[in-house]
């Protein structure tokens, strides 16, 4: 079967949630030009942080790559769109009888906890301005437009700060003349300025991404 | 270190071996013993480097090892905990990339090791495996998220009791050897930071710290302290262990 014929097309919906923290996923999601936010939760759900970012780049369902039944974070819709889909069971067959696939698959594991492993330490040491910055660019590569809706509550919850800090590191962009921000309304104007502003982990997660899955190396799985 | 060969007295795959190589099969685990050394690991070793592939997986019997991740700018701090509960060397078994962290010997002990190359044609010969290791992969993505968010919210009071916690569960006892320089580095805090968390933990009764030595005398009670108002739960020091049985 081609792996394209088992998927169908869905419409990602705005701050739906796809899947909760131990519950099982009923599709994978391979999202077009929709994408999804993988939130880490405290058990007490008071506090919610967004460790990954899922889009064109990527497959929601990471854990069924790795044969676990049970997903281990939040999946909610950060931006709605056109996502490609496959049931899960079908998705554990497809792997279990295309090595090649999954050679492919588990080297976006790879860059996975490669962006995960940065993000924990970036959560440590960097400033909310360069993470702004950062989360900005990761935004615009899978909204595939320079223009999106984000209120500051939700930047708050993603980056784990309050609401006020957010509202001074905006400011501060918008001052520099990188973006345009007004009433949730997210412009990008500079975009290679918004680079420099933002911390190393950008680069990083963009170069680990590039060495495992750039279309080059694809030809020579190990 | 000396590498010695597996000898059939030996008991890599008991329960109180490695805890992943207690989960193959006796099929798999008779492959295995033919690639299997033990290796003594020093404290401050390190295992594997950043950006280069690992030469060898380690499964620690009595060893516990940090892994370290810097960023660009040169910051350090430690993602994630590897014990007798874990391997070193995950990316072997995602296709034999390079690691994006440093994996470092935090306290000394024994390790069982093969050669990458063997893991690679072990891989292809036993889905059973790979699925126990894939499955520990998933307790590791879940740990480093963990992390992430622990150094979002969390005081350092409560990173190190979680430290703490995550060095306890991999260890066989109830000590822990780590100087404050070393705690302070991993958590990626100041020292006198981590000198100040340690003191109200001791004076609270809960640790006794001298010299680099820490006693746990109340092992709830420091679990208490990462739960503690505001309510931070159980989830920051649920490590890979309880994730990888419920996986395989």
């Amino acid at each position: 079967m081609q792996f394209a014929a088992g998927c169908e097309a869905v419409e990602l919906v705005l701050s739906d949630i796809v899947c909760q923290p131990g519950e099982l996923l009923t599709h994978v999601h391979f999202p077009v030009d929709g994408f999804i936010s993988l939130l880490a939760q405290e058990a007490d759900h008071s506090s919610l942080l967004e460790v990954g970012m899922v889009g064109r780049e990527g497959m929601l369902g990471v854990h069924e790559i790795l044969g676990v039944a049970r997903a281990p974070m939040r999946a909610l819709v950060q931006g709605a769109g056109l996502s490609m889909r496959m049931a899960t069971a079908d998705f554990r067959a497809e792997i279990g009888r295309n090595a090649a696939l999954r050679a492919i698959l588990l080297r976006y594991v790879h860059v996975c906890m490669q962006q995960l492993a940065s993000s924990a330490v970036c959560m440590r040491f960097h400033d909310l301005h360069p993470r702004l910055a950062r989360w900005l660019l990761m935004t615009q590569d899978r909204a595939r437009t320079d223009r999106f809706r984000v209120t500051q509550e939700f930047l708050s919850t993603m980056l784990g700060v309050r609401r006020v800090g957010v509202t001074a590191a905006a400011m501060a962009l918008q001052e520099q003349g990188l973006i345009a921000y007004h009433r949730g309304d997210m412009q990008v104007l500079d975009r290679a300025g918004l680079e420099a502003a933002a911390c190393s982990c950008y680069a990083n997660d963009r170069r680990a991404y590039r060495a495992q899955l750039a279309p080059g190396r694809l030809r020579r799985p190990d | 270190m000396t590498p010695r060969k597996y000898t059939p007295d030996d008991s890599a795959f008991g329960s109180d071996g490695n805890r992943l190589l207690a989960l193959l099969s006796e099929e798999d685990a008779a492959r295995w013993r033919l690639h299997l050394e033990q290796v003594d690991l020093e404290l401050g070793q390190v295992l594997s480097e950043s950006g280069s592939p690992p030469a060898y997986v380690y499964f620690p019997t009595n060893a516990i090892v940090s892994l370290l991740y810097t960023t660009a700018e040169g910051e350090c701090s430690e993602i994630a905990v590897v014990g007798c509960d874990g391997l070193v060397g995950i990316s072997v078994f995602m296709g034999g990339n390079a690691t994006p962290s440093q994996a470092v010997v935090q306290s000394a002990g024994q390790a069982w090791r093969l050669s990458a190359r063997a893991v690679r044609e072990e891989r292809a010969s036993s889905p059973a495996v790979l699925r126990v290791m894939l499955g520990y992969v998933q307790a590791m993505l879940a740990q480093v998220a963990q992390t992430a968010a622990c150094n979002r919210y969390h005081s350092i009071d409560q990173l190190l009791c979680r430290r703490l916690l995550l060095g306890l569960d991999r260890s066989r006892s109830d000590s822990l050897v780590m100087t404050q320089e070393l705690a302070a580095s991993l958590l990626g805090v100041r020292r006198e930071g981590v000198t100040g968390a340690a003191l109200k933990l001791q004076q609270a009764g809960v640790i006794r710290y001298s010299r680099g030595h820490i006693s746990v005398l109340d092992r709830s009670e420091l679990l208490a302290r990462t739960l503690s108002a505001p309510s931070r739960t159980a989830a920051c020091r649920r490590g890979p262990a309880a994730r990888v049985a419920l996986a395989a």
